[in-house]
């Protein structure tokens, strides 16, 4: 590929370009992507974001208790997350594979925290390092955190789009869809209607997403690459992925 | 805790809702228009759970503020270990421990919390938690490392000597204090 970064690189572009200033923002554990884009973003256009890394030293709590209590209050702007099945309605699956409940064929972390903070959090933003017509699905096997709200419960947000090394999707929540926003440079339109699982609709005036900077390149391999090594967030994954092979 | 049942914001539409009986939707009490996911609280018979430290009358310290006094609350019989057990904790620890009225009973098991980590103590072992992951995979490697790690040996004591790496946490923060003081 002629791309001077690497995918983990772009997603953590792609996911750090999501996080707004002045918010809470979050990812879960063993959440390296979102990890490396929230301390990127705060590194460059959100200096004054506030950070919750769970499961690193970027987390303001001691007890889970004191984080379910934040989301629940609708604190939190933004939410990262990932999910082994995401489907056309904005479900995502992170609980088991297979057909019967009862004997999965596969079984993941689980659901009950993704499926509150679905709600809870303003947005959230679903990244997936497989963009494959088994990992965008017609229809998840298992919602552990749902797209759709039934009627008259109360959401204080929900999805707002999914971040894949080939494209990126947007939640159109009129609709209740997700739709091609944008295809990341050297896949085309093509590439990714092949690569989904389910039908994007209408995507002609689909362009390319707007590549990583070289702004954004050099924080992500420099300060970001640093901060997450000294403080002991991922930094086997930080030394492996960012800046790989083109380090002096 | 020991309460009846909690609202949660979140969960409606998830299959998780559908499957679970402990889960419902209902009509919120104080705004009958809205719906309100409640989900029923666990009274667990008996909590097992690993502190840092505990006085004589079982107030356990954790060296952070835990969920597990939570599991406490919620519990009927309360059983804890503790890195070592001391005469009075000191007044900070005395001051955000969980009060020895909700324990059952406690014991001294040093490194009884490995191969996670005690906070204040020791670390996680990242090494042997790669190793039971693994062991995880299969109900026949599961049951392998379970004699190995447990069935098969005497005692704790004989868990630390063959498992615990030698001298595990001590150039952390551990400071416990010299037996007999």
């Amino acid at each position: 590929m002629d791309r001077p970064y690497n995918d983990a690189e772009l997603m953590a572009v792609l996911l750090s370009r999501e996080v707004r200033d002045g918010e809470i923002s979050a990812c879960g554990t063993l959440s390296m992507l979102p990890a490396a884009g929230l301390l990127l973003a705060q590194a460059t256009h959100a200096p004054d974001a506030e950070l919750i890394i769970l499961g690193s030293p970027f987390v303001p709590f001691a007890t889970s208790r004191q984080f379910h209590y934040l989301a629940q209050r609708g604190d939190l702007g933004l939410f990262f997350v990932s999910g082994v099945q995401i489907d056309r309605r904005g479900n995502y699956n992170l609980h088991l594979l297979g057909r019967d409940p009862d004997r999965p064929d596969q079984r993941f972390p689980g659901g009950y925290g993704g499926g509150m903070i679905y709600y809870a959090a303003r947005r959230t933003v679903i990244f997936r390092t497989e963009h494959t017509p088994r990992s965008l699905v017609e229809r998840v096997d298992f919602i552990s955190a749902a797209g759709q709200t039934p009627p008259a419960v109360l959401r204080y947000g929900g999805p707002t789009g999914v971040v894949t090394p080939m494209a990126s999707l947007r939640f159109d929540a009129g609709a209740g869809l997700l739709r091609l926003a944008s295809v990341h440079a050297p896949h085309t339109v093509a590439d990714v209607v092949r690569s989904t699982g389910f039908d994007l609709g209408d995507v002609s005036g689909v362009g390319p997403t707007p590549p990583p900077s070289a702004e954004e390149l050099g924080v992500l391999r420099g300060e970001v690459c640093a901060r997450m090594i000294e403080s002991g967030t991922y930094p086997d994954w930080a030394r492996a992925n960012l800046g790989a092979g083109r380090a002096a | 805790m020991g309460i009846p049942y909690l609202p949660v914001l979140g969960l409606a539409g998830t299959d998780l809702l559908r499957r679970r009986e402990d889960m419902k939707l209902l009509p919120d009490p104080f705004h009958p228009e809205r719906q309100t996911v409640v989900v029923q609280a666990l009274r667990p018979d008996v909590a097992l759970f690993h502190g840092l430290r505990a006085d004589r009358a079982g107030n356990v310290c954790f060296g952070y503020e835990s969920d597990n006094t939570i599991l406490a609350e919620a519990s009927r019989t309360v059983l804890v270990t503790v890195e070592e057990v001391v005469d009075a904790l000191a007044p900070e620890e005395r001051a955000a421990a969980l009060p020895g009225i909700l324990v059952t009973a406690v014991a001294q098991a040093r490194y009884g919390a490995h191969p996670a980590g005690a906070p204040g103590a020791y670390p996680q072992d990242g090494e042997h938690l790669t190793r039971y992951a693994q062991a995880a995979r299969s109900d026949e490697t599961f049951a392998a490392y379970l004699r190995e790690t447990v069935f098969d040996l005497p005692d704790h004591a004989a868990y630390v000597a063959r498992f615990v790496p030698e001298g595990w946490g001590q150039r952390g923060q551990l400071r416990l204090q010299a037996a007999g003081d």
